[in-house]
């Protein structure tokens, strides 16, 4: 007992000592802290940029292997208003080189084709795919797009575009509803479009037989047989597209997307370039003619696509199916893969798989005993073919929110027979050329 | 437009929660943990954040050569002007000093290196801590909210409560500016969290007896989490630890602080002077923090 008393004796002033005033000391300094953060006189210019605009300039190159080649300069702006309403323009000036199968096939021989203004005529020599080398074209593009979101996400827009002989004009709209705690998401859309087509030289007749200088004895001859192969107006093309989609996010890291698309055309549907060669059962031409296709076309496409967060990266997959009354169907399987490399430098891996089925006037040249189709093109655009694309991009993020990115792909198209016999000589000749391309593209974002 | 500013070696990783943002300053490892998926905005938010915890250092660092602190401490006994921000700091500091009975001193500096806290350091002999002693005394200190005058050989540092400050003042930038989007804001171990989180943000402890490992996980929706410790540097000497906080009064480290101290406070500098003060108070250090109703977490 003593022993315990005496301890505490001593320890116990030691230990009043030691305590001074402390009761309220975590109170009177958070107190004194307050004073820290008021004075905010010296704080840096962080500018929250909600209403700035957001400008991308873009440069890109497209070249096809000995064929089309293109420059093309895209601008776009984007202002965001702040209020949840947000504005963007896009003007696109591309210029274009080159020349494009125009649908004729090789042969033993060299072959004269007349140009399409008929002001002058090109040789091909034997062996050789029948180019149009006379392609070369300026085109602006222009559109404006405008956007609200509140409970209702409705958007609106236009859009023009100017090439020497090409004119389109559109408008767009659009409405998106957000469901189930913005899980779901709705889509509405809608665009029309007005085209003026009006071919250098006039529109072709269709199926009409080119006329050769060379096979008349005087201009005026020659003269009066190209004019009967012409339709002198140009015509109009007119396109209504309606889309419905759905958005749904399945987790934290996934979402699901799925879109229905009905495109309705309607008008001049011809390529007024394209030419077929009418062969005998030698595969020797004897006649080439223009194309001509059906006025309407009506498509449906499917599309469903899945898009995921890795922890340093993001990855998709989209499948799309599409299907039109000209038998053309086609299947596209793509896929992106993002990586982080830090927060601020990316690659991204591109690949694309497509595959389609020839339209049902497909033909890769006619047969001198068989009657004329109604409808016809050699286009190999519209036969059958797969066609991938490898590519790769890299984006790199300075600092002050500026954005670089570089992306370079490699396209290639292979056409394949659609199942017709090859007579003759023509055998000799790859019909269904492989083609390839490559684009190069820089971006940059401000 | 944004301004381009130097560029700096930020990292910004992709997590399901939102962003990571990493950086490095003020000797320490300095993240963001970011409640958003949008990238513009993790990105800004650490810009922000990276430019003000450098403009902090720099101009408040003991360690470089000519900055703002630098030309206090070289004043020779001259008055001189000071900006609103130096005024709060000193003011707030003086609190500090006065509400630790003289135990937080940020004049202490001379003290400071005459104790080398490395291995193979020995003791200092009386007389160098007895000089030293002579140079430290924030109550010689006179300021006013425009002038400072300091008597010649004096110096101040600011490092006991720069980075606190430091994350404080991110944390109030990005709540001002992003008021929406919960934030962590944590500078080596000091953590302000100015938003409240749905899902609170896990803070893990370090147990100082296995550094690296936490061992305790504390969750936070809101609030400042700070640690004081002498868990990296202490000097031993005939068997017995002298740890980096010392005593200004006496001029010798502290008797029975405890490893270390970790404290949850309304910001960072408050809970950050509390571990601080609660060390300074040796092994009196629990009873301290007792005492003001907060929550904490010590090791000894």
């Amino acid at each position: 007992m003593t022993n315990n008393n005496n301890k505490l004796d001593s320890i116990a002033p030691q230990v009043i000592q030691a305590k001074p005033q402390t009761k309220h000391i975590a109170s009177a300094l958070a107190l004194a802290s307050c004073g820290l953060f008021v004075a905010n006189g010296h704080a840096t210019e962080l500018a929250k940029n909600a209403d700035d605009w957001k400008v991308d300039a873009a440069l890109m190159y497209y070249g096809e292997q000995d064929r089309v080649q293109a420059i093309e300069a895209i601008g776009t702006a984007q202002k965001n208003f702040g209020d949840d309403s947000v504005l963007d323009l896009k003007l696109v000036v591309d210029s274009l080189t080159g020349a494009s199968a125009s649908g004729a096939v090789a042969q033993s021989d060299s072959q004269t084709f007349t140009r399409p203004s008929g002001n002058g005529q090109y040789k091909v020599a034997a062996g050789e795919t029948p180019l149009d080398d006379t392609f070369h074209d300026t085109r602006v593009q222009g559109s404006a797009n405008w956007s609200q979101a509140s409970d209702w996400k409705v958007n609106g827009g236009v859009y023009g575009s100017k090439e020497f002989d090409y004119m389109s004009m559109g408008v767009n709209a659009g409405l998106e509803r957000g469901f189930n705690k913005d899980n779901t998401t709705l889509f509405l859309g809608t665009s029309y479009s007005f085209d003026v087509v009006d071919p250098v030289g006039g529109r072709p007749v269709a199926l009409s037989s080119m006329a050769i200088r060379d096979n008349f004895t005087t201009d005026e001859a020659y003269r009066a047989a190209f004019d009967a192969t012409r339709q002198t107006s140009s015509d109009d093309k007119q396109t209504v597209d309606l889309m419905l989609g759905i958005t749904q996010i399945l987790n934290q890291r996934w979402l699901l997307q799925a879109n229905y698309g009905l495109s309705s055309v309607s008008g001049y549907l011809t390529d007024p370039y394209k030419v077929l060669s009418v062969v005998d059962n030698n595969g020797t031409t004897e006649d080439i003619v223009y194309e001509n296709r059906p006025d309407s076309r009506l498509k449906h496409s499917f599309y469903v696509m899945t898009k995921g967060a890795l922890d340093s990266g993001v990855v998709d997959f989209s499948y799309r199916y599409s299907t039109d009354d000209w038998d053309l169907t086609s299947h596209t399987l793509e896929t992106h893969y993002r990586y982080y490399f830090s927060g601020s430098f990316y690659g991204q891996l591109h690949l694309r798989y497509y595959q389609q089925s020839a339209v049902n006037f497909y033909q890769p040249f006619l047969l001198a005993d068989t009657q004329l189709p109604e409808f016809a093109s050699a286009d190999y655009r519209i036969g059958d073919m797969s066609a991938y694309t490898i590519g790769v991009k890299f984006g790199h993020r300075l600092s002050g929110g500026h954005e670089m990115t570089y992306r370079l792909e490699y396209y290639q198209q292979d056409p394949k027979n659609n199942g017709t016999t090859i007579p003759g000589e023509l055998q000799n000749y790859d019909l269904f050329p492989t083609q390839k391309a490559i684009t190069a593209q820089f971006s940059y974002s401000f | 437009m944004p301004a381009v500013s130097p560029n700096a070696p930020y990292r910004l990783v992709r997590r399901d929660w939102g962003f990571l943002g990493e950086f490095r300053a003020m000797a320490s490892p300095c993240e963001l943990l970011i409640a958003s998926h949008d990238e513009d905005i993790a990105y800004d938010m650490l810009d922000m954040a990276a430019r003000e915890a450098r403009r902090i250092e720099q101009k408040y660092s003991r360690f470089i050569e000519g900055n703002y602190l630098w030309r206090l401490n070289h004043a020779d006994g001259k008055r001189q002007s000071i900006d609103e921000e130096t005024w709060q700091l000193l003011a707030f500091a003086k609190q500090c000093f006065e509400l630790s009975g003289g135990l937080f001193d940020i004049s202490a500096c001379p003290l400071m290196q005459v104790w080398r806290f490395t291995q193979d350091a020995k003791m200092p002999v009386k007389a160098d801590i007895e000089a030293a002693r002579a140079l430290v005394g924030f109550a010689c200190i006179e300021f006013n909210s425009q002038e400072l005058l300091m008597p010649q050989g004096m110096q101040l540092d600011v490092g006991g409560i720069a980075k606190e400050y430091a994350v404080d003042r991110v944390a109030y930038e990005l709540a001002e500016s992003y008021a929406g989007i919960s934030v962590l804001v944590n500078f080596g171990g000091d953590i302000a969290c100015p938003v409240a989180n749905a899902v609170p943000w896990q803070v893990g402890i370090e147990d100082p007896h296995q550094l690296d490992h936490a061992a305790k996980v504390l969750a936070i929706t809101q609030g400042a989490l700070a640690t004081s410790g002498d868990t990296r540097r202490f000097i031993e000497v005939e068997g017995r630890r002298y740890g980096h906080i010392v005593d200004p009064r006496t001029g010798y480290p502290v008797n029975g602080a405890p490893r270390s101290v970790t404290v949850l406070g309304p910001n960072c500098v408050t809970a950050g002077m509390l571990a601080t003060m609660a060390m300074l108070q040796g092994e009196q250090a629990e009873d301290f923090l007792a005492e003001q109703s907060v929550q904490f977490s010590i090791f000894r």
